[in-house]
This record gives C-alpha cells, sequence and structure tokens, in this order.
C-alpha cells in the first residue's frame, strides 16, 4: 500500500525558476528509445515486471459486469499459466499492480477479485473523468462513494480552470494524463515530469509516484518506458508503490512477446486468453 | 578551380568519419586524394577498395597504412599541392615547420576538446545532457571545459553526479553502452591528466559503470582546479570534463576566450539575447545554443586560433579544395641553408647618405601607429633614394618594440572597428579613395622619381582609388542562414573579422599593392599592420597622412624598417592572427616555419611577384576569403 506523503507548503518561487528547453530534451527522449535495448531472458524478464506495473483498465460507456469479471480474472492471472512455467515464475505471484474502473463498476470489481482470490487493489477514477467539469460538490460525493464501495485508489482529474489560473493542489502520483485526450503520454512530456519528480525528492525528500497513461501499446513502448524510468529515477522507483502504466491493451502485447519468447512461434491474438 | 593532389593525414581516432568528410568534398570538385591512415584503423582501407572497384577512374582514392612519422614524406612528395592534416595540435606545429618551403598549402584542423557555458536561466538538466553529448559518449571528440555559472553550481554538480552514475562502458559495438574505449594511449592521457589534477589540488569524481580492466576509462568530473595550474592550459583528453565556476556572463566570456584554443562551444541559456552576445563574443568555430555536438555536411566546421584554420562542410569545406583560376602550382622552393635562428635577427647596419641635394631638404617620415606618426623606438631613420639615386626621404627604422606598439594598438583598435556598422566602415573606405583621389598629383610625381613612367603612375593611382571604393562596397554584412534537414531552426553562417592582420607588402606595385592589401583587410573588419615597400615605402606613407584624418587610431599601422627583421618579428607574434606575406622565398618559407608558434593562417608568394594591377590576382574573391573566418552558429527552435 502506498504510504501517505505529508507533503509541503506550496512554494512558487520553485516553480518560477525552472527552465525547459524543448528541443534538447525531444534530443533526450528520441536518445532514451533507442539507447538500451534489451533483448533475449533479459527481455522476457523486463516484461514480466513490466506487467507488474500495468493498472489494467477499463473504461468504455459499456462497461457491465461480465466484462469487469473477465478483466479482474486477467489481472489475477495476466499471463497464461505454462508460459511462466516455462520461465519458472508461475509462483512468484505475478499480477498486475491494480484494476482501474469507472466509480459505478467498483462494487463489481471488488466482488470479482474477491471470487478470484486477488488482493490487488481496485482503482477508481472519480471526480467528473474525463473532463472534470462537474460541482466540486459532486465530485467529493465520487470520491467519497468510490472509497466506500471498495476502491482502495483514486484517480483524481485535476481542475484545469485551476491549473490555467496557477492555484495548485499536491498529489502521491502524478499522471500523464486521462488518456481520453488526442496526445497522451509521450517521452518529452514524461522526461520534464520526472526531473520535476526527482527535484522534488531532492528537495523535500517525498517521494512522488509516475503514471504514464493513454497510447501505450507495445510490448517495445514498455520498455521504453521501464528505460525511462530506470535511467531517469533509478531502480527505486521502478516498484508498483511509485510507478504504474495505465494500459489495456498492453497486456495481450506483453503475453504474445512472452509466447514468442518461449516457443519461438508467433502468437494468434485467440491463443492467450481474452482480458 | 581544383587544386589538384591531396595529402590527408588522420588521426588514430575518427579516422573514418574524419576522412569522410574530407575526402567527399575534394572528389566532387574534382581533387585526388591520397590519405595517410594509422594502421589500426581498416576501413578507409576498404573504401580505397571500393572506390578502386569504381573502374573508370583508378587512383582517384588512394590509402595508405603507416606510422605518423610517415605524414612529412608524404607531404613532401613532388606534385601534392594541399595537405589537410587531422590530429592533435603539437603534431600539427611539428608539422607546420617541417613543410616550410616545401610547397603545399597545409590545412589544419586539430584538437579535439570542446566548452559548455552553463548560465543560471539554462534549463540544467537538459544542459546535463548535453554535456554527455560532449564529453561521455562515443560521439564525442575530445574532453570538454564546463563552466558553470556559480548560482547553479550546486544543482549542476548534484544533477551531473547522478547523470554520471548510470552512464554505461563496455564494447563500442554493444547497443547499449554510452561509452567505449579509445585505445591504451587515450587511456593513459587520460589517466595523467587526472593524475596530474589531483596533485594540483582538484577535486575529481569517477562514476558509471565500466569494465574494470584497460583500456576503459570512467567518466571523470574534475572540479576546483586552480586557474593558475598547468592543467587548465592544456587541452583536455577525453572523457573527462573540467569544470570551473563564473559569475557574470561577461566573466564567462573572459574565461572560455582565455585560451590558445578555438574550436567548438555551446551556450546555454533561455535567454534569447544573452545566448546571442555570447555566441557572438566566443572565439569558436562552431557555437551551439542550448544543444551540443550538432553536425551536418551543409555547415562549415572548423575552428579558429590554435585549433586551426581549415574546414569541413559547407561552402568553406568545397573552398579548401579550390584556387583561383591562374593560380601556379605550388612548386617546392626549399632553401636549405636558411638559418631560422638567424633568419631577419641582426639588421645589416645603412650608412648614411651623402649630402642632401635638391632645394628642400628630403622630408622625414616617423612610423604611423595608433593614428599618428611617431618616431621610432631605436630613434634612427634610413635613406630612400629615388631610381636617379639621388636621396628622396628618410623612413623611420622600425624594430621590435614598434611591431609590439604596432600590434597593440591595433588590438586597441580592434573591438571599435569591428563594432561598427557595415555602412560605417563602407562611408570610412569611401572617404580614404575620396582623399587618395585629392592626393593624385604628389602620389604620381613620387612614383615618378622611382622611375614609374606617367602614364602608369597615374593608371597606378587611379585603379587604387578604385579599388578602394569596390572594397567598400563589398563591406560585409553577418552571414548567410543554411538550411540544414532535420534540424528546426537556422544555422547562421557568421563571417567574423580575423582580429589583426599583419601584411608584408610585396616590392612591386608600392602603391597599388599595399591598397590592394589594406582594403579588404579593412572591409572585413580587421584592423592592420603593414611592412611597405622597401625601396619606394613613400607613396605608402603618403597615403598615411590622410589615414591620420580619416580612420580611427590604430586601424591601420605601418611600420618601415629592415624587412627580414620587421618579417621576423611579425612571424614570431603569437597575438597575431593572420599573416600575408609578399617578399623573397627566403622569407616566405621563414613565415611558414615561424607561424606554427600560434598557428596562425598565412598566405606567402613564394618569392614570385603577383599581377597587382590585374583584378583576378590585385582584387579577386580570394582576397575576400583569407580576410575572414567562419563561425557557424546553430539555433534550435521550440518550446
Amino acid at each position: 500500500m502506498l504510504a501517505h506523503q505529508r507533503g509541503t507548503e506550496l512554494d512558487l518561487s520553485w516553480i518560477s525558476k525552472i527552465q525547459v528547453n524543448q528541443p534538447a530534451v525531444l534530443r533526450r527522449a528520441e536518445q532514451i528509445q533507442a539507447r538500451r535495448p534489451v533483448k533475449k531472458e533479459w527481455q522476457a524478464a523486463w516484461l514480466l515486471k513490466a506487467v507488474t506495473f500495468i493498472d489494467l483498465t477499463t473504461l468504455s460507456g459499456d462497461d457491465t459486469s461480465s466484462n469487469i469479471q473477465r478483466l479482474c480474472y486477467k489481472a489475477k492471472y495476466p499471463i497464461r499459466e505454462d508460459l511462466l512455467k516455462a520461465l519458472n515464475m508461475h509462483d512468484k505471484g505475478i499480477t498486475t499492480a491494480a484494476v482501474c474502473v469507472y466509480p459505478a463498476r467498483v462494487c463489481d470489481a471488488v466482488k470479482a477479485l474477491k471470487a478470484a482470490g486477488c488482493d490487488i487493489p481496485v482503482a477508481s477514477v472519480a471526480t467528473g473523468f474525463p473532463a472534470g467539469q462537474t460541482h466540486l460538490k459532486t465530485r467529493l460525493e465520487e470520491i467519497r462513494l468510490a472509497v466506500e464501495d471498495g476502491a482502495s485508489e483514486v484517480d483524481v482529474v485535476i481542475n484545469r480552470t485551476l491549473v490555467l489560473t496557477g492555484q495548485w493542489e499536491g498529489s502521491d502520483f502524478i499522471k500523464t494524463s486521462t488518456g481520453k485526450e488526442t496526445v497522451n503520454a509521450t517521452f518529452p512530456v514524461a522526461i520534464v515530469m520526472l526531473r520535476a519528480i526527482r527535484d522534488f525528492f531532492w528537495k523535500t525528500g517525498n517521494k512522488v509516484g509516475f503514471k504514464p497513461a493513454g497510447g501505450i501499446r507495445s510490448a517495445k513502448d514498455s520498455l521504453a518506458w521501464l528505460s525511462l524510468i530506470k535511467e531517469e529515477l533509478g531502480d527505486e522507483w521502478l516498484k508498483p508503490e511509485l510507478f504504474r502504466i495505465g494500459a489495456s491493451t498492453l497486456l495481450a502485447d506483453i503475453e504474445r512477446q512472452i509466447y514468442h519468447h518461449v516457443t519461438g512461434r508467433y502468437a494468434a491474438y485467440h491463443d492467450l486468453p481474452m482480458s | 578551380m581544383r587544386i589538384g593532389v591531396i595529402g590527408l593525414i588522420l588521426p588514430p581516432t575518427f579516422c573514418f568519419l574524419e576522412m569522410m568528410w574530407r575526402i567527399c568534398p575534394a572528389l566532387a570538385v574534382g581533387c585526388t586524394v591520397v590519405v595517410l591512415v594509422p594502421p589500426a584503423s581498416p576501413t578507409p582501407l576498404l573504401v580505397a577498395q571500393l572506390a578502386g572497384e569504381l573502374g573508370q577512374f583508378p587512383g582517384i582514392l588512394n590509402v595508405i597504412s603507416g606510422p605518423a612519422s610517415l605524414g612529412p614524406v608524404l607531404a613532401s612528395q613532388p606534385g601534392v599541392q594541399k595537405v589537410a592534416f587531422c590530429g592533435a595540435i603539437e603534431d600539427g606545429r611539428a608539422l607546420r615547420r617541417a613543410l616550410a618551403g616545401q610547397g603545399p598549402e597545409l590545412g589544419l584542423a586539430l584538437g579535439a576538446e570542446s566548452l559548455l557555458l552553463l548560465m543560471e536561466t539554462a534549463d540544467v538538466d537538459s544542459a546535463v545532457e548535453g554535456v554527455v553529448d560532449a564529453a561521455w559518449s562515443d560521439r564525442s571528440p575530445g574532453g570538454l571545459r564546463l563552466l558553470i555559472q556559480e548560482s547553479v553550481w550546486d544543482e549542476t554538480m548534484r544533477r551531473l553526479q547522478a547523470r554520471m552514475g548510470r552512464l554505461r562502458g563496455g564494447r563500442g559495438l554493444d547497443g547499449a553502452v554510452d561509452m567505449g574505449a579509445r585505445g591504451a594511449a587515450a587511456r593513459d592521457l587520460a589517466q595523467r591528466y587526472v593524475r596530474e589534477a589531483q596533485s594540483q589540488g582538484a577535486q575529481v569524481f569517477q562514476a558509471g559503470s565500466m569494465p574494470p580492466d584497460s583500456p576503459f576509462f570512467p567518466a571523470s568530473l574534475i572540479s576546483d582546479l586552480p586557474p593558475a595550474s598547468p592543467c587548465t592550459q592544456a587541452e583536455v583528453p577525453w572523457p573527462l570534463v573540467v569544470a570551473s565556476p563564473f559569475r557574470t556572463a561577461k566573466e564567462a566570456l573572459a574565461v572560455a576566450n582565455w585560451t590558445p584554443r578555438g574550436g567548438s562551444a555551446s551556450v546555454w541559456s533561455e535567454r534569447l539575447g544573452q545566448a546571442l552576445e555570447l555566441a557572438y563574443g566566443l572565439q569558436m568555430g562552431t557555437v551551439w545554443i542550448n544543444a551540443h555536438g550538432l553536425r551536418d555536411p551543409a555547415v562549415p566546421t572548423g575552428g579558429c586560433k590554435e585549433s586551426g584554420s581549415s574546414w569541413h562542410g559547407g561552402p568553406d569545406g568545397l573552398y579548401e579544395y579550390l584556387r583561383p583560376s591562374g593560380t601556379p602550382t605550388c612548386l617546392p622552393y626549399l632553401s636549405e641553408n636558411l638559418n631560422y635562428d638567424t633568419f631577419g635577427l641582426a639588421v645589416p647596419s645603412t650608412l648614411p647618405a651623402g649630402p642632401e641635394t635638391g632645394l628642400s631638404p628630403a622630408p622625414p617620415y616617423g612610423l604611423f601607429v595608433g593614428g599618428r606618426f611617431q618616431a621610432p623606438g631605436a630613434r634612427s631613420s634610413r635613406p630612400i633614394r629615388d631610381s636617379q639615386g639621388n636621396l628622396h626621404g628618410y623612413v623611420a627604422e622600425g624594430g621590435a618594440k614598434d611591431i609590439r606598439g604596432a600590434v597593440e594598438a591595433a588590438h586597441q583598435a580592434a573591438p571599435g572597428w569591428v563594432g561598427q556598422s557595415p555602412g560605417a566602415r563602407a562611408a570610412l573606405l569611401w572617404a580614404l579613395a575620396a582623399a587618395l583621389q585629392r592626393r593624385e598629383s604628389t602620389l604620381v610625381s613620387r612614383l615618378e622619381r622611382h622611375g614609374v613612367e606617367l602614364k602608369v603612375a597615374k593608371a597606378e593611382v587611379e585603379l587604387s582609388v578604385r579599388r578602394l571604393r569596390a572594397w567598400g562596397a563589398r563591406v560585409q554584412t553577418q552571414g548567410c542562414t543554411l538550411q540544414v534537414a532535420g534540424l528546426k531552426g537556422p544555422v547562421l553562417r557568421l563571417q567574423e573579422p580575423l582580429g589583426v592582420l599583419a601584411i608584408v607588402c610585396p616590392e612591386e606595385w608600392p602603391l597599388l599593392a599595399f591598397v590592394s592589401l589594406l582594403a579588404p583587410a579593412l572591409a572585413h573588419g580587421n584592423t592592420v599592420v603593414l611592412v611597405p615597400s622597401g625601396a619606394c615605402p613613400i607613396p605608402a606613407l603618403e597615403v598615411c597622412q590622410d589615414m591620420a584624418t580619416l580612420l580611427p587610431g590604430g586601424l591601420v599601422n605601418v611600420v618601415t624598417g629592415d624587412r627580414d627583421h620587421l618579417t621576423r618579428c611579425l612571424a614570431l607574434h603569437q597575438d597575431i592572427q593572420a599573416l600575408w606575406y609578399f617578399g623573397s622565398a627566403q622569407g616566405s618559407q621563414f613565415v611558414e616555419w615561424a607561424s606554427a608558434g600560434n598557428l596562425k593562417p598565412v598566405w606567402v608568394n613564394r618569392g614570385c611577384p603577383r599581377a597587382w594591377d590585374q583584378d583576378a590576382e590585385g582584387a579577386g574573391p580570394e582576397l575576400g576569403l583569407r580576410a575572414a573566418r567562419t563561425k557557424a552558429l546553430w539555433l534550435p527552435m521550440g518550446d
């Protein structure tokens, strides 16, 4: 479970001194993707590690208890049993980090996880996801109800009006975006966010987590993200307490890569359990 | 017109890359190339084999694999018209000395150190990435001098050390490493530098996961190195970074320019005005703003001061392998018995002139230094005789002290002259042309006394006036923008003045050559020290009288005296940025040899007279090219 942040006083002078040079950050982003390729059994290991960071997400308008149940089962058994056995990782308790659903579905998710015998947290998006343009009263009520239903993590949409007028809030995790925008998690943006996390840690000793969400679909991408965290923040942040990847189809691609590593053949989607 | 046969001598590191940068333009303009590579690199040999398979043109690219000592041998082969050398500074100096008098032109690209200027208004994290690119990656040519503004010293050091911890070393072909190894020699050099720095009181921080065995050397960050220590003067080897603090932007510029080398540098600041001001003020061949190490074939890359003055890439890279049409091929003119230690050392004493004949006493001229005529340090004059043998006048006997004074005056006038707008410079040159025209009758009579026919004398004066006007019109404005593929933002190719230009004028065409050499030098923003014709310096001194009233003091300085002695003083002077010599063959050889002192670019006539009245030789674009140096300024954009 996440340790709760004590937080610090808001000091805007920290922010005004920050400079970001976009072309240089773009160059660094390109470099990171190219510089640290991981192959063979190390790649398989990194992919399994990436699985443990996934917040398995379903945020569709037509979510019902049946697809939630399927999702939760997949969260408990993200990789097919025989593949894990071939890697000798079947008894390491590999599950995704959390399951992420709409507030109305939290009950279903909690029930499904209990039935599967899994203790991973249920995360709920809240506060008028994804636009955040609802009244403060209803937003607070949403959070309260979600927690009552059993959610232990909440992805809060910040009030962009407040942001654009310079009024800031604090948090335990920062997320690149809701995942529902046109441009979501890109490396240049992430680099700037990670540097901010590191600076905050150096100044206050508090560790803030990071979650990129939206647009991470391939296993190769996920490896690049792990590399990025390792390079910018170090191994300390490569834990589910401090790093999550918000994704839905990523897990399928990772499973296919693991299938290829174990069997030497490329799988079709239907070879592997649906999520 | 293409030059002919080029000899290329390459260093042990980056052999292949440096070779491709140079042979491609050389072959493109039609030269043929002979390359000398160190035995450890086989890739150039492979390229030569592929070139040989072209069939139709065997021999356009030839590669010899051999030790560095073959360099002078290659260079002194008959038929080699130009030698391009790329490598260490001391080797370049030795080659310059060895090639004096041999004939071929020499282009030097020396040293590999670069500079990074970190202002407090910079994106420090990105600048740290710039340091990694500059010094701790396989792309970096050499070590780095890092100048950090005091107010961001602590946070920069902290980020640097954290970043160094993530560097990985290993075999170069492993895709996941940042740094490979460059051989035992490079490792020993780095090791020696670190030891010396530590013994002089510096702090050394090393980090990164490297294989422990030789020849891998860990990335090192050296700080607290006293500015007066010998290590600060020496070139920083790869993969070392020497960090020093500074207080203000002005101090940064002073510290950055306080080095004999002038290769490449980057300025990191988010304030546009500050970044540009620093970029313009740095005495370097390439300046990047908020980036480091970017290269492109369309952009000229080179250096100034002791980093050598040869270029590759861009139009300047092509000019390296071209010379004006009609220039004769370079033949060796070596004089075996020239003693470099005694050339021009002693001034032969001149006998006093006989009793003066003529109506009025012969006018004595002083030296024209600092905008006025003054007596020479030696307090003596030499007589000038006309074509009849009669006394024409006295000119000052200038010596080493006078040269020193003249160069100092030129340096003092330089900032003001550089700061003048192109329009103001043009106006001054036109004013000088007008003054020359008003003085026509005096000048004609002086030339006639030296045996020049009236018609020719008149033509000479008229041509001089025309040349001044023409160069005034051609005054260079700040450079042009280049298009670079893959970069968002402009790259500026700036034309900057060299600084103080020393010119030893030829004996032929005493007035015309003087003006033809003076005008392009001034037009490009240089300040000048001239030694006029020995037999007929008086027309030049007449022009000085006009310059005294029209031009700012110190812009043009004219020193008369024994030409060999003055040439010696100029050639050995460490603070002259370029030397043009039009005199004897022996003098040319001495100038080439002595220029190795501060590696100033030289232009010699090898004892052959030039047709100054022909526009091709007297007012061609070659003069303009030699009177300025290029700087490439990279401005990546984006927010």
